[in-house]
């Protein structure tokens, strides 16, 4: 019987600098046939060092596929200091993922904060290659300061087919910053939505996603169309170690996309 | 039920039969070396779960144990999951070894309906491949309760004094004084207790529900779980948490690890000394350590109260997540709590204050 907890090695092909901290790392699986949908993740580690669950922030072409990795704990720090050639020892993809098919023919409002907007790209990517299946698109994206913004050479691409609008919350001096300056929540007031035929996602800090949640739904926006992604430590992702634990869902195999209604009011989270 | 798919062919049909307690166990001492063995053996002033060599060493009448055997020999509190070789690249190496057949005696039912509770885990949706060959190569011989102990609440979750459910483990024994009632679950159950019984009769029958009866009447610890799940999820505030945890509570995580039930565990690498190997394995975890839902920037469950609430919550609620409530009613974590939290007493301080 195959153990579920085997991983598999992905070389890196490209490493890409975003911020001081963050790092995009193309990857490249030689030996397996590897799909994902967009929002999934990947428990991402080395032997000896450990695992973090990471979110896909590319779509899967031909076994290769993106992981945007900010170097915060030991298992990130570790994968800082890899290089073009080294491999990764991965398991996945895991989890429940944005629910495009749904979403076919209606607009989609994506709102990210911070480092939430790797899980969203994805989305973006699968939208701008099959663009006339959906209607309106919109992403707001908010981040800590200019300098924090991830993806920035792709922003000019994505506004040839959706709607883009930033928001900064501090912009630093002698830095030019020709978008919105405060919360995300505020870029809310500067979109008009057919709440008829609107689903939004969200990926950001919980604290966020609450506002964000509760500013859509008292714009009109039905409880069955807005989706959040949670973050919790995990060590399996298959929903047996219980770290992930979130009220009665495992946020590993139940998530980490979840409707905001089914995740609300639970203990020991902001939503 | 769960473990439904353990009892081996499809088509047995369960029988009963009556067997001296001597034959009962010279049937035990037939089994090694075929089978590992297991039951309950006096140690001090304890019971424990252990290996025994002849079934001289079992102590059947005991009252309850401090560790539950599907905790120690099915699901394993510690597991080499996977070595990483490395001769110039590194390379996986399983470590499945094979698994001894083996036989646990005299498990109660609060610890069977655990061993339940662990099957909607590790066999779910992702098939535990280390669970599933021991739970495979178990037999399960259950023992009705004779006994109720100060903290045992297992009447009130459904799980006891007497075990009703009907398959999933193999024999199921209750005490009648001189020989054991045995209801034979499953094939397995048979093949190791091919021996010559007497028919049950219908006063065997009314024994034993007489008994389950008297033991109904000496509980002293009663939860009334109706309602409960609704009622704790609107009391996330109640200051029953953060009070009995600020008071009280050590997050010393006892209550996890005598539970029979609580599966979460922490995956950890360890390297060889030469550097050329790496063991990957798997050790209990506890959600009352600080660090259990840390996360960069920010921990989930940070104080006391917040992970004594998770403990006792999961506990008594969360049925959504197997459709069974995750408490089998033992009791372990209140006897084992170095200052006496109680979950029963926690919840019932929530139903006292109820508004509504």
């Amino acid at each position: 019987m195959k153990n579920p907890l085997i991983p598999f090695k992905a070389v890196i092909t490209d490493i890409k600098l975003e911020t001081t901290d963050i790092r995009t790392y193309s990857l490249l699986l030689r030996d397996a046939v590897y799909k994902t949908k967009p929002g999934q993740f990947n428990m991402v580690g080395y032997p000896g060092v450990g695992e973090a669950p990471i979110s896909l922030s590319s779509v899967v072409c031909e076994n290769r596929f993106q992981h945007t990795i900010k170097a915060v704990g030991r298992v990130t720090k570790f994968i800082e200091r890899l290089r073009e050639g080294d491999e990764l020892f991965l398991r996945g993809p895991y989890g429940s993922s944005w629910p495009l098919e749904s979403t076919i023919g209606k607009d989609i409002l994506l709102i990210a904060g911070g480092l939430g907007i790797a899980p969203m790209r994805p989305v973006i990517q699968e939208i701008l290659t099959k663009r006339n299946s959906f209607g309106n698109v919109t992403l707001i994206y908010g981040t800590r300061r200019p300098d924090t913004l991830l993806f920035k050479n792709e922003l000019d691409v994505w506004r040839k087919d959706a709607m883009v609008l930033l928001a900064v919350d501090e912009v630093t001096p002698c830095t030019i910053w020709a978008y919105h300056v405060g919360l995300v929540t505020e870029l809310l007031d500067k979109v008009s939505f057919n709440v008829e035929k609107t689903f939004a996602f969200i990926c950001g800090p919980e604290i966020m996603m609450r506002f964000i949640s509760r500013g859509l739904f008292l714009r009109g926006f039905l409880p069955s169309r807005v989706y959040v992604s949670l973050e919790r430590r995990m060590k399996c992702g298959i929903g047996q170690c219980g770290h992930c634990q979130h009220g009665s869902k495992f946020v590993c195999k139940d998530g980490p996309v979840f409707l905001y209604k089914e995740v609300s009011r639970f203990p020991d989270s902001l939503l | 039920m769960s473990g439904s798919g353990m009892t081996g062919v499809h088509g047995f049909r369960e029988f009963n039969v009556l067997i001296s307690k001597d034959v009962f166990f010279s049937c035990i001492d037939t089994l090694r070396p075929e089978y590992k063995v297991f039951g309950p053996v006096r140690d001090g002033n304890q019971t424990v779960f252990k290996e025994i060599s002849s079934s001289a060493d079992l102590f059947m009448d005991y009252s309850t144990t401090m560790l539950s055997p599907g905790k120690m020999f099915i699901y394993k509190p510690k597991e080499d999951m996977l070595k990483f070789r490395d001769d110039g690249t590194l390379s996986v190496a399983e470590v499945m070894t094979g698994v001894e057949k083996q036989v646990i005696v005299g498990i109660h039912p609060c610890d069977i309906s655990a061993i339940f509770y662990l099957d909607r885990t590790f066999l779910g949706e992702f098939v535990d491949p280390f669970y599933k060959a021991r739970r495979e190569n178990t037999i399960l011989i259950a023992l009705n309760c004779m006994q109720v102990s100060e903290n045992c609440f297992c009447s009130s979750v459904g799980t006891g004094p007497h075990l009703h459910i009907q398959s999933g483990y193999d024999v199921l024994l209750t005490d009648l004084g001189e020989d054991y009632l045995a209801e034979i679950k499953s094939e397995k159950g048979f093949e190791v207790f091919r021996v010559k019984g007497q028919e049950t009769g219908p006063n065997e029958w009314s024994l034993k529900s007489e008994k389950e009866k008297s033991l109904l009447k000496s509980f002293k610890k009663i939860i009334d779980t109706r309602g409960l799940d609704e009622l704790l999820m609107k009391n996330l505030d109640h200051p029953v948490w953060a009070t009995t945890a600020d008071e009280r509570c050590l997050s010393c995580s006892n209550c996890v690890m005598v539970c029979p039930t609580c599966f979460c565990y922490n995956i950890v690498d360890e390297m060889s000394m030469d550097l050329k190997e790496i063991t990957r394995f798997r050790q209990l975890d506890a959600c009352q350590d600080l660090r259990f839902a840390e996360v960069h920037g920010g921990n989930f469950r940070s104080t006391r109260a917040s992970r004594l609430r998770q403990f006792v919550i999961h506990n008594l609620n969360y049925t959504s997540q197997y459709g069974v409530t995750k408490t089998v009613g033992c009791g372990r974590c209140i006897t084992w709590c170095p200052t006496n939290i109680d979950l029963t007493e926690m919840a019932k301080e929530v139903q006292r204050s109820r508004t509504y």
